[in-house]
């Protein structure tokens, strides 16, 4: 094998160039926000060895930033990292030039966003009372709810397209009907940042289309940077404008989807020989075989 | 996506005109706060008409609506605040008016022992309630956390070794299961806690202490001090006076008022760790300052009836199938049905040996909720198929 170590040469903007214009908190003014991490190292406490060691990487501000890999790679960690469920060995992560450790949770919750691979709840909560939690981070210790969240909530339930589940009880609905309201929670929290861990995961091929169309309306009608981890990577091409391939714990390759979504890169990340053709629904993956390296 | 706005309006007008108490007047909360105080009601009747010194349900009703007490202050203050603190407030300095016979009978000695059953109740099911929903366990009971065993070690201590201290007793219990829960949360604790960590440590220390608990009973050289420690840690109301309602009440107002005020945090805790994190939650600060609402609840509980097992089990339980898994509501919920099954388990304990063998004599309470709350909770593991996880 001579394909490895063939990482793309990274193109990004230095990650310096976020200027002092994050002061500005409110939702949806201002610009899109940048989230950095810098040689990130990150690893479970029972685990001998740091499943990331020392990464970098940069989601590009109001842009959808897909992070593709195989099984184990360590990108749902990197995502866990990004989100400071998980507390970097070293390194550091920055929304808008600030490090997110340092910052207060429920300020760092207005800026960022995530949603779980799996998420438990109640199963007697309704859809709208799950919706109402996304405010969260919104509400001062006393408050009720005011006209602004009322409004994030609406607004949320619409674009998740979940209006006809908001008095069902999470409990009653199906899997991909979940998904779709704990996404309404998210984007009700109205955050600048954020990250989904495998959102498609699990869904019917219907459920799968409506999380890919949120997730293209907030691309293309909003300012916020989404950072996700897909599983499939035809889906990832489609959907991302750009895409990070990780392998045990490596990036092993970053750019525009046409860039990464190559036969040279399925062979060394996911290990399987396919053609790759471009269509105009960006490329078409068809796997062939699986590598066996012990066997060359 | 196409009906989402339609229902959008109407659902924005409904949530502002709940404004902050609206969610109490769900039609389902309501029916079980109605039927709670209807158990109270008739089991405290039944408690103030039976006894050695008996009265029909009509003279046991005027007797608890005195309007010789009931309309005196002096008298209402003279109960719930304590004689000093009355005099201190009115500036009454003469002989309290006398009362009727059986007025005074059912306002000195039955009614108190229904109050303090009714709080001892409410304390117990709100901290089930908020031990379920910190460590996202059914099964937690207010004792969960080495909050009884360490109580318990303390009863135990206090009786057979510094016999000097019985006076303090209730406090020293109160401070013993205090105690023994920050022992099990700095156990637990490694880089943060988790809810399995932290049931984890509870058994740890509630296996150690019962031990030492045990042990202890060897050196009690007299069947008295055992039996009294029996009471304590079995749970008991016999003996509780106006002294019990004015030691515990404040305490608990405390701890109502803070989990209530908490339930948003509790909701919260329910939708996982992870999400609660990402939803801008200290979560540990939050995990700490709960537990320790409930512990106040557990503790002041214990001061007065020692250490009444299940309540703190069932109550929540069967709260949250009455009204769901709303922790406002389930908060509410257990200030009713608490008191409902306290008051009514106190009546079997009061009175049941008396009706099944003829003696005069009374068990403690404690053993009356265990026998109810076995065979409760053998129902629910039958009908439900997945119990635990909350």
């Amino acid at each position: 094998m001579s394909t490895e170590h063939a990482n793309a040469t990274d193109s990004e903007v230095p990650s310096g160039t976020t200027d002092a214009s994050e002061t500005v908190d409110s939702v949806g003014a201002g610009d899109a926000s940048a989230l950095d991490a810098e040689s990130l190292v990150l690893g479970y406490p029972n685990a001998p060895a740091p499943v990331i060691d020392g990464e970098s990487i940069a989601a590009e501000p109001g842009a959808v930033t897909a992070l593709v890999g195989p099984n184990g790679s360590g990108k749902s960690t990197l995502l866990k990292g990004l989100a400071t469920q998980l507390a970097p060995d070293d390194g550091s992560v920055l929304v808008d030039g600030r490090d997110v450790h340092a910052m207060d949770t429920k300020a760092l919750a207005r800026k960022l966003g995530l949603l779980s691979q799996e998420s438990t709840s109640p199963n007697s909560i309704t859809v709208d009372d799950l919706v109402y939690h996304g405010r969260y981070p919104h509400r001062g210790f006393f408050e009720r709810t005011t006209d602004e969240d009322a409004r994030a909530v609406e607004q949320a339930i619409e674009l998740a397209g979940c209006g006809h589940l908001r008095e069902r009880e999470v409990g009653s609905l199906s899997g991909g009907q979940k998904q779709l309201a704990w996404i309404a929670m998210v984007l009700a929290q109205e955050t600048d940042v954020l990250l989904l861990d495998e959102p498609t995961t699990f869904l019917d091929l219907h459920h799968q289309m409506e999380v890919m169309e949120i997730i293209e309306t907030l691309r293309d009608e909003s300012d916020v940077t989404v950072v996700v981890v897909l599983h499939d990577i035809e889906q990832a091409a489609r959907l991302a404008d750009r895409m990070v391939a990780l392998k045990d714990g490596e990036i092993r390759a970053r750019g525009a989807p046409e860039e990464i979504v190559t036969e040279d890169l399925l062979a060394d990340v996911f290990r399987v020989d396919a053609d790759v053709v471009q269509t105009e629904n960006g490329p078409r993956v068809t796997p062939l075989r699986a590598r066996h390296e012990d066997t060359e | 996506m196409s009906n989402s706005g339609s229902v959008a309006g109407g659902d924005a007008a409904r949530r502002s005109s709940e404004g902050r108490i609206g969610w109490l007047f769900d039609p389902k909360l309501v029916s079980v706060a109605l039927a709670s105080v209807a158990v109270v009601v008739v089991a405290g009747l039944v408690q103030i008409s039976f006894g050695a010194y008996s009265m029909t349900v009509g003279e046991a009703w005027r007797a608890v609506l005195d309007p010789a007490v009931l309309l005196d202050p002096r008298w209402l203050l003279n109960f719930f605040v304590g004689e000093g603190l009355m005099r201190s407030i009115t500036g009454f300095q003469g002989e309290l008016p006398e009362l009727a016979h059986g007025t005074l009978i059912v306002w000195n000695i039955r009614l108190p022992r229904v109050f303090v059953a009714a709080i001892v109740g409410m304390n117990l099911g709100v901290s089930g309630a908020i031990f379920q929903a910190v460590t996202r366990n059914e099964l937690a009971s207010p004792f969960i956390l080495g909050v009884s065993s360490g109580a318990g070690l303390m009863i135990l201590l206090t009786l057979v070794v510094f016999g000097g201290l019985s006076a303090f007793l209730p406090l020293i219990a109160a401070l013993g299961g205090a105690v023994a829960f920050l022992v099990v949360y700095a156990i637990a604790w490694k880089n943060g806690t988790s809810p399995v960590r932290l049931v984890l440590a509870g058994v740890i220390v509630g296996t150690v202490f019962s031990s030492l608990q045990t042990g202890l009973f060897f050196f009690a050289d007299d069947i008295g001090v055992v039996q009294s420690a029996i009471q304590w840690t079995t749970g008991s109301l016999t003996g509780t006076d106006w002294e019990q309602v004015r030691l515990v009440l404040p305490w608990t107002i405390v701890a109502v008022l803070l989990s209530i005020a908490g339930s948003r945090q509790l909701n919260l805790l329910l939708l996982g760790e992870q999400t609660a994190k990402s939803l801008g939650m200290s979560i540990e600060k939050v995990r700490f300052a709960l537990s320790g609402v409930a512990v106040l609840a557990a503790a002041a509980s214990i001061a007065v009836a020692g250490i009444v097992s299940f309540v703190g089990l069932i109550v929540p339980h069967m709260v949250r199938n009455l009204v769901g898994s709303d922790y406002k509501r389930v908060i509410v919920g257990c200030l009713f049905v608490g008191p409902a099954l306290m008051v009514g388990a106190d009546v079997g304990a009061r009175l049941g040996m008396s009706v099944i063998t003829g003696a005069d004599s009374q068990i403690p309470v404690g053993i009356v909720t265990g026998l109810v709350g076995g065979p409760y909770f053998l129902y629910l593991m039958r009908k439900q198929q997945n119990m635990g996880e909350l």
